[in-house]
């Protein structure tokens, strides 16, 4: 028995590692900051139907650059690039107003964005929970 | 952290004012006819000026924009000149020819501006209930 807690407290870091490495795989990691961009997305349409009537507002979104940047970063398999890249809300510069107050918000796409944001982070979650219950499946032997 | 029920309070913001601007509506369409005001000429159409406005002073972000609440600014009085109708047997008819100054309320703008609202509010319900979606889903991660 003591001996056991020996051997954890010598390689505690080695395990610690080890575990790290279970939930940092760089796909695993993708899919969290996907997760972040969905819901940092979801603040910014919030904010956009918020001000749908609000002169000179100009549309929020979260830069579709930054998953173009996470998908190089994916290609390089660094998670510590990945682990650094955060997601912000910018001013939508591709939105055009299409009213004489100024406002770049358009109501219909608006809600198409709001519908299809939760559908991704549908997928997101379940591409993580898919890789979580495989884990649970290798550590135990048998599915959850 | 990223709050869990993000946008929350942006949609929540919203549709106060927009309940605010619905109380307007109704109060343009009761006075439609009155010609005796508190100020003494007809009634005057009211409007209500929406602005943004930071919630506080977390959500300034570094380099990039922020989502934004909204509330009503100020109730503008309509400046448009009241409607004439020649109705020489009203207590408040001129004299000499005859007319009688009613409220410059348009009930059709009245009606466009009630659906308007009506809908907009409607758009931010949506994003309360996509974003109890979302958390829901979050926390359903690791679960089949």
């Amino acid at each position: 028995m003591g001996g056991t807690a020996v051997a954890w407290l010598r390689h505690r870091k080695a395990y610690h590692q080890m575990i790290e490495a279970l939930f940092n795989q760089p796909n695993m990691m993708a899919a969290k900051k996907l997760l972040d961009v969905s819901v940092l997305r979801h603040e910014a349409i919030a904010s956009n139907l918020a001000n749908l009537e609000t002169p000179n507002y100009k549309r929020l979104d979260v830069s579709r650059e930054f998953e173009t940047q996470l998908q190089q970063a994916i290609g390089t398999r660094d998670t510590h690039r990945l682990n650094g890249m955060t997601p912000q809300i910018g001013v939508d510069k591709t939105a055009v107003a299409s009213r004489r107050d100024g406002n770049t918000v358009d109501f219909e796409k608006e809600l198409v964005h709001l519908n299809r944001n939760g559908v991704e982070h549908a997928v997101e979650s379940h591409v993580i929970t898919g890789a979580l219950l495989k884990l649970r499946l290798a550590i135990t032997g048998r599915a959850a | 952290m990223i709050n869990a029920l993000s946008g929350v309070d942006y949609a929540a913001s919203a549709m106060s004012a927009e309940r605010m601007r619905m109380d307007v509506v109704g109060q343009n369409i009761a006075n439609a006819n009155v010609t005796d005001g508190v100020d003494g000429g007809p009634y005057r159409r009211q409007q209500v000026v929406f602005e943004s406005f930071l919630q506080d002073a977390r959500q300034i972000q570094a380099g990039g924009a922020s989502p934004t609440g909204v509330r009503v600014s100020r109730i503008d009085q309509d400046t448009r000149a009241p409607r004439m109708i020649y109705d020489p047997t009203h207590p408040k008819a001129n004299k000499t020819t005859g007319l009688v100054a009613m409220p410059n309320v348009n009930m059709h703008e009245e009606m466009v501006d009630m659906i308007t609202s009506s809908r907009a509010f409607e758009a931010n319900l949506m994003v309360v209930k996509t974003a109890r979606t979302l958390a829901m889903q979050t926390l359903g991660i690791g679960k089949r």
